[in-house]
């Protein structure tokens, strides 16, 4: 949600940068809780994966720290390269489809949902309180070759009696697509409940068809909770681990299997935050590019 | 006064910063141990009552009314918690975490017991020890603890394949039956790294530990050849027998038995121990150097011992456990699948996996993580 806010809190500390900047002082103050929160158990966290990563293991398979570059040389080995590549595909394509079927479900709502706006919304909300490797389970079962899903088409012709869904690449994407399309339907809602309706009345009332006035009206108004939306659901959708495993066979693996592996069964410490810390330097780049866009954007809003 | 206020916050942030380095340094003496254990803490523990239990184990792996028999005997109360891989519970030992009896399996018991982390267990203590050491010689002095002087074995099972004989009838008894074309694409492998490496090496007549990166290259290229026959690698093995996702599937004996009790109709399956060997494993009890309650903790190790109580545990979670008497229960529970029987002669062939040095771990797991990802 923090990216969420992000262009508006910039705006608003832009407008206070004026007179009035002695109240500004009390604001960082606040900052202080979360400051704090922050770097005790996300930076901290971080930095002990990074010195890991040139650590050791002993005999008990304990990590040690020390200085051994063997973990970063053994990213050399092409199976991490293809792995991260296909998490990196799957992780986009996810993006994709959660946009493709976020934004007619938020376009509704935000347009169209009236008085039950909020219990729609609550609608979709609601099922993601329940435990996230619940919910993949009962995937799977659904899944399943004798699963509901598969009966039912073979019901009406669609499938016979060799087609599977689980343990395919479609099977991962789904459950990848189901764990996280609320993190792009909810900013998109967002974009889309600020939009002025009168906007695209008055493209409409400028001789706009409504395909027109959807591209240059209401789709650039709502780019920013677009992107917020990609961010938010390429970044754990990259790291996942859980769809791989339930629903991937082994051509499927993702990046995050592996990660979960070194630490776990392999009891290689000092590899598995070698693969983390390339994990993020990947995410990193992705960011990057979300941050200038953003920039850009504001820089353009200010004008 | 207003133009000071960005800077202030970036130092700020730069003083937290500096403080959260600091935080890290200290938390990460955390992966060492605080404090290693002297000769005292070591030494054999008496039977008496000295406490509650703080008991650790995979969940499910004790009949709940055993442990309501020994909370009323010996009025403690039994305090339970889990753990889902041994990783996972050597992890929490080494934090600090105390527990009064853990259950290690063979290769992790070698390495607790042999890192000074493992009080002495006093055979004379246990009323039936003769029950367990007399009948089973080879756990009087198993590879992993020489004389048992830290452990007492819980139970012992192999790993062969479990399949659908409704669908594919009878197999040949081999490893080689993974590769049958009529189970093609509904094959699953164990998710477990010395289960599927040990398996290559037993069809090649290697060594089921191997750490030799000539052996593990030929193990590699084998299961090559298998991998665009399988569906998936999942220790689940039962389930995807029984929701029909597997036709065939690599399994550990005891979860095969809990399986017949789930299946309406046990016929429909079957489960071979190949001919070529089959990797044999065991959980024992062992309790840590730092247990609160060491005394009740062997109270608790007897009292699992008695054979009404073997009999409960073996019908509830189909392990076979090695205590003289127990072996009739078992063979009546497994019936349909006799090769789920652990013999004397099954331990005698020692196929189980052993502790490497490090550079043969570092080797197993390069081979574990091709096989896996492709």
């Amino acid at each position: 949600m923090a990216l969420l806010r992000h262009p508006s809190r910039s705006r608003s500390r832009s407008r206070r940068r004026g007179p009035d900047a002695s109240g500004a002082r009390i604001w960082s103050w606040f900052m202080l809780p979360g400051t704090l929160w922050m770097t005790g158990f996300l930076i901290a966290s971080l930095v002990l994966v990074a010195v890991l990563t040139v650590g050791t293991t002993d005999e008990l398979g304990n990590p040690r720290f020390g200085f051994d570059l063997s973990s970063i040389r053994a990213l050399a080995d092409p199976a991490y390269t293809e792995v991260l590549a296909r998490s990196l595909g799957y992780a986009l394509l996810t993006c994709v489809i959660c946009l493709v079927i976020a934004y007619p479900v938020a376009y509704t709502i935000a347009l169209y949902g009236g008085r039950w706006k909020h219990a729609l919304i609550a609608a979709i909300v609601v099922p993601f309180f329940a435990n996230y490797l619940v919910r993949m389970y009962g995937w799977s079962v659904v899944l399943s070759d004798d699963g509901p899903l598969l009966r039912a088409l073979r019901g009406v012709g669609l499938a016979d009696a060799n087609t599977k869904i689980l343990n395919t690449g479609v099977g991962v994407i789904a459950g990848l697509v189901y764990g996280f399309v609320v993190f792009m339907i909810i900013p998109l809602y967002a974009a889309l409940e600020r939009l002025d309706v009168s906007l695209i009345e008055a493209g409409r009332d400028l001789y706009g068809g409504p395909v027109r006035t959807f591209l240059f009206v209401t789709l650039p108004a709502t780019r920013q909770g677009a992107a917020a939306g990609l961010v938010l659901v390429f970044l754990p959708a990259m790291g996942d681990f859980v769809s791989a495993q339930l629903m991937g066979g082994p051509d499927q693996i993702m990046i995050g299997n592996l990660i979960q592996d070194k630490f776990f069964q392999g009891q290689n410490w000092p590899l598995g935050s070698a693969l983390t810390m390339l994990l993020m330097l990947v995410l990193l780049v992705g960011m990057l590019g979300y941050l200038r866009r953003t920039r850009k954007d504001e820089a353009e809003a200010r004008r | 006064m207003s133009p000071e206020v960005p800077p202030s916050t970036r130092r700020a942030l730069l003083r937290a910063g500096a403080g959260g380095l600091l935080g890290a340094a200290v938390a990460g003496c955390g992966f060492m141990p605080a404090k290693t254990p002297d000769a005292k803490d070591l030494a054999p523990p008496r039977a008496r009552v000295d406490g509650d239990l703080v008991y650790f184990n995979w969940a499910d792996y004790v009949d709940p009314s055993v442990f309501k028999g020994f909370e009323k005997e010996y009025g403690v109360k039994v305090v339970q918690s889990n753990f889902d891989s041994m990783e996972g519970m050597v992890a929490k030992l080494n934090a600090g975490n105390r527990y009064d009896v853990i259950f290690p399996s063979a290769k992790w018991a070698q390495r607790l017991a042999r890192g000074g982390r493992l009080r002495r267990i006093d055979h004379s203590q246990i009323t039936r020890a003769k029950d367990v050491f007399g009948a089973y010689p080879y756990f009087a002095d198993p590879w992993y603890d020489p004389g048992s002087a830290h452990t007492v074995p819980f139970t012992a099972y192999k790993t062969g394949i479990g399949w659908r004989r409704d669908r594919l009838g009878d197999l040949s008894g081999s490893w080689r039956d993974l590769w049958n074309d009529a189970a093609r694409g509904k094959v699953f492998l164990l998710d477990d790294r010395d289960e599927v490496l040990g398996m290559g090496a037993l069809e090649l007549g290697l060594d089921v530990s191997t750490g030799d990166s000539g052996d593990l290259d030929r193990i590699t290229r084998l299961l090559a050849g298998l991998r665009p026959r399988l569906r998936g690698f999942s220790s689940d093995s039962y389930n995807n027998l029984l929701n029909g996702n597997a036709l065939m599937t690599q399994a550990w004996s005891g979860d095969m038995a809990a399986m017949l009790n789930q299946a309406k109709d046990p016929s429909v399956f079957g489960f071979e121990a190949p001919k070529e060997g089959t990797p044999i494993n065991s959980d024992c009890y062992a309790i840590p150097w730092n247990a609160p309650h060491p005394g009740t903790a062997m109270l608790f190790i007897d009292y699992m011992l008695r054979p009404e109580n073997v009999k409960k545990n073996i019908e509830y979670i189909g392990y076979p456990m090695p205590v003289a008497g127990s072996e009739k229960v078992y063979a009546a529970l497994v019936e349909p699948f006799p090769e789920c029987l652990v013999t004397e002669a099954d331990l005698k062939a020692d196929l189980f996996f052993r502790n490497g040095s490090r550079t043969a771990e570092d080797a197993r797991d390069t081979a574990w993580t091709h096989v896996k990802a492709g």
